[in-house]
């Protein structure tokens, strides 16, 4: 909370627990998936990579918690509309059991 | 008056409790429908049965085909038409290839052909081409 208390936290750890995020404790160090891996294209048919951007309702993980860049999370947006329609993404999964 | 051919993108999800041979007479009619209106098919990829994430009519599976094909863009209404006549269809999605779909398809191209004919001859640069596209997927 305290100014001290944010420089105190190494800049470059990654985000690890909750309260991190909520309390701003930790600086998040942002990276894109993509951007790194030289990706050109994110296509709708691998639903492995999709899925990691998807929370376990279904929902589409914003971009400020993954680190997505815009021009890649534009497209990873399209791409997961798109395996929606064709039933390889859920639109809800109610997995509360 | 001449047609511009985009590279255009099919897949369509066949009912997968029907027998292999009624499944395959959904996909020859597709590709018909496709070759009759002036396109040419650049690959069939049969994905083959598949869970759907949801249900789709009531049926929780699905045998998917994605097709690769080049038209003019008058074929699409044509194909998508004849998708909602077919019963056997539970959904399909067309699409154009975006340039960077086109690029990241060319390239994809470009590794295949190189991975097939020298696999024999330098066995070094193998691991290294593959690695890269497994990062790009995994990392």
């Amino acid at each position: 909370m305290r100014p001290q208390q944010r420089t105190n936290t190494p800049y470059g750890q990654r985000r690890t627990s909750r309260r991190d995020r909520e309390g701003q404790l930790a600086r998040k160090k942002r990276n894109c998936r993509f951007t790194e891996s030289g990706t050109i294209y994110i296509d709708y048919k691998d639903e492995k990579v999709l899925q990691k951007f998807v929370n376990e309702q279904g929902k589409i993980i914003p971009r400020r918690i993954t680190g997505t860049s815009a021009r890649f999370q534009r497209q990873l947006m399209l791409a997961i509309k798109r395996a929606r329609h064709l039933a390889l993404l859920p639109f809800v999964s109610d997995s509360i059991r | 008056m001449d047609a511009i051919n985009h590279l255009y993108e099919t897949t369509f999800i066949v009912n997968a409790s029907l027998d292999d041979a009624q499944i395959e007479a959904a996909v020859a009619r597709v590709q018909d429908t496709i070759t009759k209106n002036g396109g040419t098919i650049e690959s069939i990829n049969r994905w083959g049965r598949k869970r759907l994430a949801y249900a789709i009519n009531k049926k929780t599976t699905g045998f998917y085909v994605n097709i690769e094909f080049t038209g003019p863009g008058t074929l699409i209404a044509l194909l998508e038409r004849s998708y909602q006549l077919d019963e056997l269809i539970l959904r399909y999605l067309t699409i154009r290839l975006s340039k960077n779909a086109l690029k990241a398809r060319a390239q994809a191209l470009a590794n295949q052909p190189v991975q097939a004919e020298t696999p024999l001859s330098i066995p070094e640069p193998l691991p290294v081409s593959e690695g890269q596209p497994e990062k790009g997927e995994s990392a």
